[in-house]
């Protein structure tokens, strides 16, 4: 067999399958690309694949159907050009520029490629505004399926779920993913990083996000609120800060917050504590500067969490 | 063989699939402009559309892709095939969209402007993915982050009154902002600091008060600003002096490891995590080893060994001396 560069093939077989006008078997595939597949079967068959799968691995979609009347039985394959073609975004030279500064501020890993495609590049010089967008595994195939509506399955903390995602929300340096979960019947959030091996993406158009449906009120902004265990989501705790920390606690609860100010600045603060976890790590953050006053139970938890450690 | 062997056929062939469709637009275009474009030495640029030209398929062996290199120009002929770039792979749109999401959060960026309408044509293109991208401003000083990237703009000088977490305590600084930046939910600015004369990092939702100077400096001309977009707390960008803790983890604990740049994890024989962390100052370590609880426990040094129970009794004291002086002063 004449020695063929392995680039030079995938780029004939792509050319050949863009080019049929019908669904083409791998005997016909090797008759056209004259020597360069073995002409051993098995061999021809594993050469093919590797190439298909290379293929498919850049992002080329290779269509296949099992043939039928005197192909019947056999595999055909072709490509589909509007599928494979990127669509013309129709950008203006200024919606262009707006999206490479966005690149160059979040710098997503594959923001590069993605500009090459539209035809443009990364914006140059550093950015004076940046952000940080984690990437995680999961998340391209998730927007894909939230895009499409397709249903999806992961496995979070040993258990399978299934997923009609809703979308997707960047907060506090996690992504979760927002949706319909079918084993429970609710709407739920998963923390992506935590979904445990790969997304299966389920067929499009299986459902329909609701109308109005709005992830940013459909999920909690403050952890402090996230009610467990059948606690209440508005249950409060009345916490008094002193007078070092008050201005600042004031300022991230909101002066509505505030129920008394005392002599020497100190302020009587009440704050959601329906989860409980994440109302300890925030008063705990203050280190001696606050004091939870009540209600009694609440109370009873910092001091029983404090007493537990004193001991060690 | 040529020297670009290095990279591997799916690499070459994806970076061509998007190259000829750019080439075929422009019909001719220097051989140095198209290397620089896509992030390649002349050579491999040069050897990649060598190989191109010779792909073909009866009838048109050899003339499928009509390209050559002509006095280090590129000359595309008339295109037939791949006159149209490959769609958008998932990551590639996860990046755009994430990118442009992102970028809408930040100061000075207007929905009705260049990057919504952008955003809109995407959405057309990709679908309606419900991707948020949320950055809130820090509560009660939200005007903070735009006020500090109008600064980094115009390069002047701020007075800032700033609270140092690990110090607990309350200092005036002059500071220059170069940078403003969102990371794992909190907002930093990367200022110099004339006190120190370093360039530091400020967390935003610390800085008390901030107030113009009318005095400005020269633009940065460092690319790079030297420091960067990881981490929580400004001290941990210092450099490797930091004193470190070692603490074992109950599984309850383990969080830590996520939340904080941790620079060692082992499991023991005996299945027992222990975490290694810089330790930015003991009021650090306070406040986390509080929030750990009873769940973990320092390993070493010895001198940080009982730091978590004597600060959780002096903590207790106060709920035992309820109602005389709090918030006094200390």
């Amino acid at each position: 067999m004449e020695r063929i560069d392995r680039v030079e093939r995938l780029t004939n077989l792509l050319a050949l399958l863009l080019e049929t006008s019908q669904p083409l078997t791998l005997v016909q595939i090797a008759g056209e690309l004259e020597g360069q597949y073995p002409g051993k079967e098995s061999t021809r068959r594993a050469g093919f694949e590797r190439d298909k799968a290379a293929l498919r691995q850049i992002g080329v979609p290779i269509e296949s159907q099992v043939l039928t009347a005197h192909q019947a039985g056999m595999t055909g394959y072709w490509i589909d050009r509007d599928r494979y073609e990127l669509a013309d975004l129709e950008l203006e030279p200024d919606e262009m520029r707006a999206l490479q500064v966005a690149v160059a501020a979040a710098r997503p890993s594959s923001g590069r490629d993605a500009l090459w495609k539209l035809g443009a590049e990364v914006a140059d010089g550093a950015a004076s505004v940046t952000a940080t967008v984690p990437e995680v595994a999961g998340l391209p195939a998730l927007r894909d399926a939230a895009a499409r509506r397709s249903p999806v399955r992961f496995s979070y903390r040993d258990r399978a779920r299934h997923l009609d995602p809703y979308g997707l929300l960047l907060r506090g340096g996690f992504w979760y993913v927002v949706g319909h979960d079918h084993d429970h019947d609710e709407v739920r959030t998963y923390r992506v990083d935590r979904i445990e091996g790969d997304v299966a993406v389920g067929a499009e158009g299986a459902f329909e996000r609701p109308v109005g449906f709005d992830l940013r009120v459909a999920f909690p902004t403050d952890p402090k609120l996230l009610g467990v265990d059948g606690v209440s989501a508005d249950a409060v705790a009345l916490v008094c800060v002193d007078a070092a920390r008050a201005k600042a606690v004031e300022r991230e609860l909101g002066a509505q917050r505030v129920l008394a100010r005392h002599d020497g600045g100190a302020i009587d603060v009440e704050v959601p504590c329906a989860n409980r976890a994440a109302f300890r790590s925030w008063v705990l953050g203050l280190v001696d500067h606050a004091v939870v006053e009540g209600p009694p139970d609440v109370r009873a938890d910092i001091v029983d969490w404090l007493t537990r450690m004193a001991r060690s | 063989m040529s020297p670009t062997t290095r990279r591997t056929a799916e690499q070459r062939l994806r970076r061509l699939l998007v190259m000829l469709p750019w080439l075929m637009e422009r019909g001719e275009t220097p051989l140095a402009d198209v290397a620089r474009h896509f992030a390649m030495t002349d050579e491999e640029v040069a050897s990649d559309l060598e190989l191109a030209a010779m792909c073909g398929l009866p009838p048109f062996v050899d003339e499928m892709i009509d390209v050559f290199i002509d006095d280090d120009v590129v000359i595309v002929g008339v295109p037939r095939l791949f006159t149209r770039p490959l769609r958008l792979t998932a990551p590639e749109g996860f990046a755009l969209v994430a990118a442009g999401r992102a970028a809408m959060q930040l100061p000075g960026a207007d929905p009705d402007g260049p990057l919504g309408r952008g955003l809109k044509k995407l959405e057309v293109a990709l679908g309606d993915d419900g991707v948020v991208v949320d950055l809130p401003r820090p509560p009660g000083v939200d005007h903070l982050v735009d006020d500090l990237a109008d600064a980094v703009r115009r390069v002047e000088r701020l007075t800032v009154r700033y609270w140092t977490a690990s110090r607990d305590e309350v200092t005036e600084r002059t500071i220059t902002p170069r940078r403003v930046f969102h990371d794992r939910g909190e907002w930093y600015v990367i200022a110099d600091d004339r006190r120190s004369g370093e360039r530091r990092t400020f967390r935003i939702d610390r800085i008390e008060t901030l107030q113009r100077t009318g005095e400005f400096d020269d633009p940065d001309d460092r690319r790079d600003h030297g420091v960067g977009g990881v981490g929580g707390e400004p001290e941990w960008f210092a450099d490797g002096g930091l004193p470190q803790v070692t603490v074992r983890l109950a599984p309850e604990a383990r969080w830590v490891i996520e939340r904080y740049p941790v620079d060692e994890v082992t499991t023991t024989a005996s299945g027992d995590v222990r975490a290694r962390f810089s330790v930015a100052s003991p009021r650090w370590l306070e406040q986390t080893l509080l929030r750990l609880g009873p769940d973990a426990e320092v390993v070493a040094p010895a001198q940080w060994r009982s730091l978590g129970a004597t600060t959780a009794r002096r903590i207790l004291e106060r709920y035992a001396s309820e109602g005389d002086g709090e918030g006094a002063p200390r």
